[in-house]
Parts: structure tokens; C-alpha cells; sequence
């Protein structure tokens, strides 16, 4: 079966991280994205420059190019122009991330693309918006990081807030972001029979990714301290270290829950006071209770885990429905069971760099299956790309209209 | 004018973050939501913190414009109209909390149903049957690796990534089915189909540019390698504030200006002056976190304001670090809307963050619906579906 989005055809004019994230998205689910680069790129600058290399090639370009075919155009240039305006006749879907007003320099803002292509749903990504004092400010992912107080929320137990150290997040979450928003737009295609241009973002969508914690604050105007591996608005919720020095990430989040988790501790015949009987102890009677004495309970239950194995702990919390985990490191990730049978981590052959190892599509649909293959390298399918405009203007019924600017 | 979803009928059976996460920005876009609960209720309703007692920021913030039908499991009526609702849906957003077995996708008469199914771990392999957990996810997924210290406590991104990035994919997996089902040629239709997401899968989808530079690099060097190893990073403080920067195209006589402005020169004598000139700052510079220390004793006589404006003059960036305090008064927050008021039931008015996406043709309405009291729309819900085939 192929892809949900079979018959979807996405201009791709994206560079960096979050326009080309998007696009991936959109290709895996079964989209045609064709991602535009200009003949002349500078290998070396290809996905910013990021470290490290594969054969000379930044590591971002070959992440953030999967699932889609490589063409050379040089939108400076106007034969080049009557191409991507030919192409984009065939297209469903425009995605540009770059700051305000670039796209109408080269010729493709909406304007220009709707007098082209009328259905276009075109779709503009910014870093900081379209308005406001900081419109024209370059955005990338760690700008967004501080500015959105994504850094804010996390750290160990009674020290300073701690930046996330893997720089993409915000990126790809705005990047999904604007996967969803073109997705959208199509869908409100079929209803109102029009294309429309769409804007998302990196501030806006980097503070929804917060939505819950940012209405915490906004309620009660309380900042989050760094509670280290311990959740803010339930408890017991956090990492707790077993017999043998590992760790464990055990989740209560409802009366139920903690009931079971209760007898779990009970059945334990851990030696700490007060462990046996936690489901009556009216210390404890509510979430509420629990978050508000966090550190107490804690500390009981810690002294608790410590005295079983974490394979015991597994054992006895999975087996009465607990939520629990613990960490596994890339090494074992990539031969895990659970990773590989879901497809969430894979080895992709690529044009230009081997093998290589990434995330897989992060969704399983049951009867139009999504795709993934290795980046292309940048022009990769220009002749075949031709080519099928080619055979397109041949066996058209009327002479392609040459078009202006 | 109605948002790009306007007309589909959206069923969640979720609780906590991802799920009813999901159903909110489906019902941002217009779609109508139903949002179908126990009689304990949305288990975040009773989470912290609380206003007087009552539900949760997070759950008002997660539900708003939906409406809510109280259902119970053990009563076979509840469970036909749990059915029916179902099979009058276009999207079935589910959880494994406490959903029963004739709930499944396989048990429903739904043929044109997009039946979404999130997990903690994925549809197969051991794990598929554990339930989901933010913390738990994060630590299988190595997110916990980015932060904290080697050899210390575990440190969770203290926002719900794994739950949130879960339902922005389900939310593309979701629109992606409904646009297959509506797509397909009449005489073969696609028909609805189950679609499965998971925290776990989320999570490692989104560290791919990770595990792409730990495939095969030409060299072990940057951020993506080595932020395993590195100390907590907590910026640059300043006088007042923390900022962050980056030296960027700063470079010869440039960077002896900037040395000069920042009253560093002390700095020219440093041990490590030449890897500070060269690469010694950002999130990107190979011995920012090393060096660190000998910026924040330069900026300690200034404030934030005032260096980022002699970096950027200097061609570096440097960006306030905002906590949510000084997030919620920026005047670029402002100006985009991020921070919307939803007027809830009682006549008081609720801060909470805008949908992320601007649609020219069919706008989002920023007047929110706020979220449901426990089964409030019983009966308006029920009437309605007596009405539809």
C-alpha cells in the first residue's frame, strides 16, 4: 500500500533544520518532496555546517533530508525561475523557511506562487514571527531554547536551571509543527476547494510544546525550581536508585496507581518505617498531598528501593501496571528489541555517506503504511526531475503558459 | 469563519499529557471533541497545583473547547455508547489508561474510523504492553543524557517532551489518515485504519540528528558527540541575568574590540586565550563548556542588555535567557499572540498558550471554549447522537 500522502507533490525550498525536518515528515508519510538546492551550495554549508562530518558532509543535512528527491535550481537565474514555476504547477504543497521578504526576492512569495498555482497551500516558517520587534532576527534552534525558558525547567534538585544539551528540539518540534499545519491545510483544501498560505513559527511553537508547565506558571505566577528527575505535578514521579547502584523512573500519576504501587512497596518488605502501610498513611491521601510533601515521601521511598534490585522493582511494578522505565544508551538502543521491531531506530542507505543510523517514522498506520529511505544528495534527481516535466509539457493539451515574475 | 477541521468529530478516551494534548489542537483547528471520562474523572484533573481546589492548570490548559461525557466500563449501556459515539467519529483518540478491551480497534464497527492508539513503548515488541510514563520514556530514550551530570541522579527535561512530542506525531499521523481516507478513489476507498504512536518512539525520532553523527563521523567532535560527557550548561551570567551567545563571525581585530568593550584584557594572558578566540563559546563552540567560566567573569561587571548588545554589534548573536516570568512579558510574545486569555465558566480569565499555526484561508478562532467540568455536556452529546445515523 502506499503512503497517506500518495499523489502529494511538496516544493521543497528549505534549509538548516526546521523547514527541511518539516518536509521529511511530509516525505516519510508518502509525499513527493522535491528539496531544492542551488547548484552553487557550498557543500560545507549544507545543514549549517553542523558537526560532525560523513565523508565531508554535516551530519544535519543527511538527518534532515530523508525521504526526499535532490534538485538544482538557481531561483536567481530566469530560466531557471520558469522551471520552478512549470514544477510548481504540479505541486500541492510550498514549504520555505527563511526570514520574512526572502521569498518574495526570489520570485516565490505567495503572491507570486498563487498566480502560478491558485491550490498551492504554501507554507512559511519563520524563527520569531512575522510581526514584532524581533521579526528579522535569525532564529535557530538554541536561540529559541533560552528565549522560550525551555532551559528553565530542568536541572538537579536545588541547583541552577540546566540547558538541554542535544540542539534540535525546538527545530523539530516546529518543524512537526508546520508538518501538521500543511497537513491541515490540505485536509480544509477538500472542504473549501482552496489553497491558502499558512505561517508557524519556532516562538510560538516552542512555547506549546510547554503548553502545561507555561499554564502552571500563568496560574499561579510560581517559577519551576529543578527538581532533577522528579515531575512537578505529580509524585511519586522520578528516578529512584536500586541495590545496585542503577536507576529506575517510576511514574504515579492517579489514586489508582497509587494504591498499587502501595502494595508493590508493602509486598517489598523493605525495612523502612512507614513503607507497609503508605495506602492509609494520611500523609499521603492525595496527589496533592504527595507533590506537597515530595521530599519526605522521597526520601522514605528511596531508602526503600534501595534495598531490591532494579530487576526487581521491573519485575513487581510492570506486573501491577506501574509505569516504569530506566536508561538505555544509543550502544543498546540500536540492537533493542523494542526500538527495532517498531522501526523507531533503523539503518538507511544513503547516496553519499554509507550507512547510517536514525530515528525511523515515529508512527505505525495500519493500512497506508509510512516510508523511510536516506537522504538524497543535493540534486541528486535534477535530470529525472526534468525529464518528467519534460514528458509533462509534451503531452500537454495546450502550450505551457510561459509566466512572469 | 471556522478553522481547517471544522466538521470532523473527534472522540478521546486519554488522560494526562499526550492524549488529550492530541485532541486539543485537533479541536483548536476546529474539529468538535468529545472528550469521554471516568467517573474519578481525567486523572490530571488532580494534579498539581491547584486554584481552590479545582482541576489542574494543565488539564484546563489541555482541554480546552472540548466537551465531556462521563462514562463507566462496568455498565454495558456506557460501553454501547462509547461504540456508537465511536462509530459516528471521524478520529478516536486513545490511551492504554484504563481503556477496556471492547474498545479495541478490532472489536469496533467503524469501517471509516482514524482509531489513533498512543502508547509508552509501541504497538510490538516486549514493552508494548507497559504503560506509558514520562519519565519512564525519557530515560529508555536516553533523552535523561543531555542533562545532569555523569554519575549523578538522572535529570528529566522537566516539560513533558516525550507526551508532547508523542502528540504532535499523532497529530500528523491522524490528519495524514483522514486525507488517505477522504483521498482514495470511491470504488477502492482506504476507509479509516488504526494509526499507533508512542512517547518511547517519539523521543528517539526526535534525537535522529544524534544518531546519525554517531553512525560512522570522519572526526569525534561536536555538540551532537559530546554533549554525553559535558557539564550542566546554565549559560552565561551576567550582572542581573543570564544570556547566552555565540562568537559567531567574530574574528580578529573584531575580537580584540570585543575583549576591549567587556573590560577583558586580563583575558590576553589567559592559559587558553587561543581556543577562547577561536572556538571558545555557544552552544556549538568546541570549548565553550571549559571556558565558560572565564566569559562570566568578563560579564559579571555588566548587564545582560548591555553585552548582548556589544556582541551583536561585534557580529555574534546573544539572546536573553527567559525564564517564564520574563518569557510571559516579552514584548516579541506580545506582539505574535503567544499568550491568549480563555474566559472560563466562572467569569475569571485563564492565561494559556495560542495554537502554534497561522492559516490565512481558514483561521484558527483564539476565542477558546474552556475546558469541560466533568461530564457537562452529558446530555447535549447524548441528544446529538440519537439524532445521527
Amino acid at each position: 500500500m502506499p503512503g497517506p500522502l500518495d499523489g502529494v507533490r511538496v516544493f521543497d525550498l528549505t534549509l538548516w533544520m526546521v523547514g527541511p525536518w518539516a518536509s521529511t515528515q511530509l516525505g516519510a508519510l508518502g509525499a513527493d518532496v522535491i528539496h531544492i538546492e542551488q547548484p552553487s551550495v557550498d557543500p560545507r554549508t549544507l545543514g549549517a555546517g553542523v558537526p560532525p562530518t560523513i565523508n565531508g558532509t554535516s551530519i544535519g543535512y543527511m538527518t534532515w533530508n530523508q525521504n526526499k528527491r535532490g534538485l538544482f535550481l538557481d531561483l536567481k537565474s530566469p530560466a531557471d525561475r520558469q522551471t520552478a514555476y512549470e514544477l510548481l504547477q504540479t505541486c500541492d504543497v510550498f514549504l520555505i523557511n527563511m526570514r520574512p521578504g526572502a521569498a518574495e526576492r526570489m520570485g516565490v512569495g505567495y503572491e507570486q506562487v498563487k498566480a502560478v498555482n491558485p491550490d498551492i497551500i504554501y507554507t512559511a516558517i519563520t524563527g520569531w514571527g512575522e510581526v514584532g520587534p524581533m521579526r528579522d532576527k535569525p532564529g535557530a534552534d538554541v536561540q529559541a531554547q533560552y528565549f522560550t525558558g525551555f532551559w528553565s525547567v530542568s536541572g538537579a534538585e536545588g541547583g541552577r536551571p540546566e540547558v538541554y544539551r542535544h540542539m534540535a528540539q525546538i527545530d523539530a518540534t516546529t518543524g512537526n509543527v508546520a508538518a501538521q499545519a500543511v497537513l491541515m491545510g490540505l485536509l480544509a483544501r477538500k472542504r473549501t476547494g482552496k489553497g491558502q498560505r499558512i505561517h508557524v513559527g519556532m516562538l510560538r511553537a516552542g512555547m506549546a510544546l510547554q503548553s502545561g508547565r507555561l499554564a502552571e506558571y500563568l496560574s499561579t505566577a510560581e517559577l519551576h525550581q529543578p527538581q532533577g528527575s522528579a515531575a512537578f505535578a505529580t509524585a511519586p514521579d522520578q528516578a529512584f536508585q536500586c541495590q545496585w547502584g542503577d536507576w529506575i523512573g517510576v511514574s504515579v500519576t492517579s489514586e489508582d496507581e497509587w494504591q498499587r504501587f502501595a502494595a508493590v512497596m508493602r509486598e517489598s518488605e523493605a525495612e523502612v518505617d512507614g513503607i507497609d502501610h503508605l495506602a492509609t498513611d494520611p500523609r499521603w491521601g492525595s496527589n496533592r498531598d504527595r507533590v506537597a510533601r515530595r521530599s519526605e515521601l522521597a526520601a522514605m521511598l528511596q531508602a526503600g528501593f534501595l534495598q531490591r534490585p532494579r530487576h526487581y522493582w521491573m519485575l513487581r511494578l510492570s506486573a501491577a501496571g506501574i509505569p516504569c522505565g530506566y536508561p538505555i544508551s544509543f550502544e543498546t538502543l540500536q540492537h533493542h528489541a523494542q526500538a527495532l521491531e517498531n522501526a523507531y531506530l533503523r539503518e538507511v542507505e544513503t547516496s553519499g555517506w554509507g550507512k547510517v543510523w536514525t530515528g525511523g517514522a515515529p508512527w505505525e498506520l495500519s493500512r497506508t503504511p509510512a516510508r523511510w529511505f536516506g537522504a538524497c544528495l543535493p540534486g541528486e534527481h535534477t535530470g529525472e526531475i526534468l525529464d518528467e516535466l519534460a514528458v509533462r509539457r509534451a503531452s500537454a493539451d495546450e502550450p505551457v503558459a510561459v509566466i512572469g515574475d | 469563519m471556522p478553522g481547517p477541521l471544522a466538521g470532523y468529530r473527534v472522540v478521546e478516551i486519554a488522560e494526562g499529557v499526550a492524549g488529550p494534548y492530541t485532541a486539543m489542537s485537533l479541536a483548536d483547528a476546529g474539529a468538535d471533541v468529545v472528550k469521554i471520562e471516568p467517573p474519578q474523572g481525567d486523572r490530571s484533573r488532580a494534579w498539581s497545583p491547584s486554584i481552590d481546589g479545582g482541576d489542574s492548570p494543565l488539564f484546563q490548559a489541555l482541554n480546552r473547547n472540548k466537551r465531556s461525557v462521563l462514562l463507566d466500563w462496568s455498565s454495558d449501556d456506557d460501553l454501547g455508547v462509547a461504540r456508537r459515539l465511536l462509530a459516528q467519529a471521524d478520529v478516536a483518540v486513545v490511551d492504554k489508561s484504563g481503556l477496556p478491551p471492547e474498545l479495541g480497534w478490532e472489536r469496533l464497527d467503524a469501517p471509516g474510523l482514524v482509531y489513533c492508539a498512543i502508547s509508552g513503548f509501541g504497538p510490538k515488541g516486549p514493552w508494548a504492553d507497559r504503560p506509558a510514563s514520562e519519565v519512564g520514556a525519557q530515560m529508555a530514550s536516553e533523552a535523561t543524557s543531555s542533562l545532569g551530570a555523569l554519575g549523578e541522579e538522572p535529570v528529566r527535561h522537566g516539560s513533558d517532551i516525550g507526551s508532547v512530542f508523542a502528540a504532535n506525531h499523532a497529530i500528523q499521523a491522524i490528519c495524514a489518515a483522514l486525507f488517505a481516507r477522504d483521498d482514495s478513489n470511491p470504488s477502492n476507498p482506504t476507509g479509516g485504519q488504526r494509526v499507533e504512536v508512542s512517547l518511547f518512539g517519539s523521543l528517539i525520532a526526535m534525537r535522529s540528528t544524534l544518531w546519525v553523527a554517531l553512525s560512522n563521523p570522519d572526526e569525534w567532535w561536536g555538540f551532537h558527540l559530546d554533549s554525553y560527557v559535558k557539564p550542566p550548561d546554565h549559560g552565561y551570567q551576567c550582572r542581573d541575568l543570564p544570556i547566552y551567545f555565540s562568537l559567531a563571525r567574530i574574528r580578529g581585530d573584531a575580537f580584540d574590540s570585543l575583549i576591549d568593550e567587556l573590560d577583558m584584557s586580563w583575558v590576553r594572558d589567559h592559559p587558553e586565550y587561543e581556543k577562547l578566540r577561536t572556538d571558545g563559546a555557544g552552544g556549538a563552540g568546541r570549548y565553550a563548556a571549559e571556558l565558560a567560566p572565564v566569559w562570566e567573569r568578563g560579564f559579571a561587571s555588566f548587564d545582560s542588555e548591555q553585552v548582548i548588545e556589544i556582541v551583536e554589534r561585534h557580529g555574534g548573536w546573544a539572546f536573553p535567557m527567559h525564564d517564564y516570568e520574563r518569557l510571559s512579558r516579552d514584548p516579541q510574545v506580545e506582539a505574535v499572540g503567544a499568550i491568549i486569555d480563555v474566559e472560563q465558566g466562572d467569569g475569571t480569565t485563564m492565561r494559556q498558550i495560542a495554537p502554534p499555526w497561522d492559516f490565512e484561508g481558514t483561521p484558527v478562532s483564539m476565542t477558546m471554549r474552556p475546558a469541560p467540568a466533568l461530564g457537562e455536556h452529558q446530555s447535549e452529546v447524548l441528544s446529538e447522537m440519537e439524532l445521527l445515523p
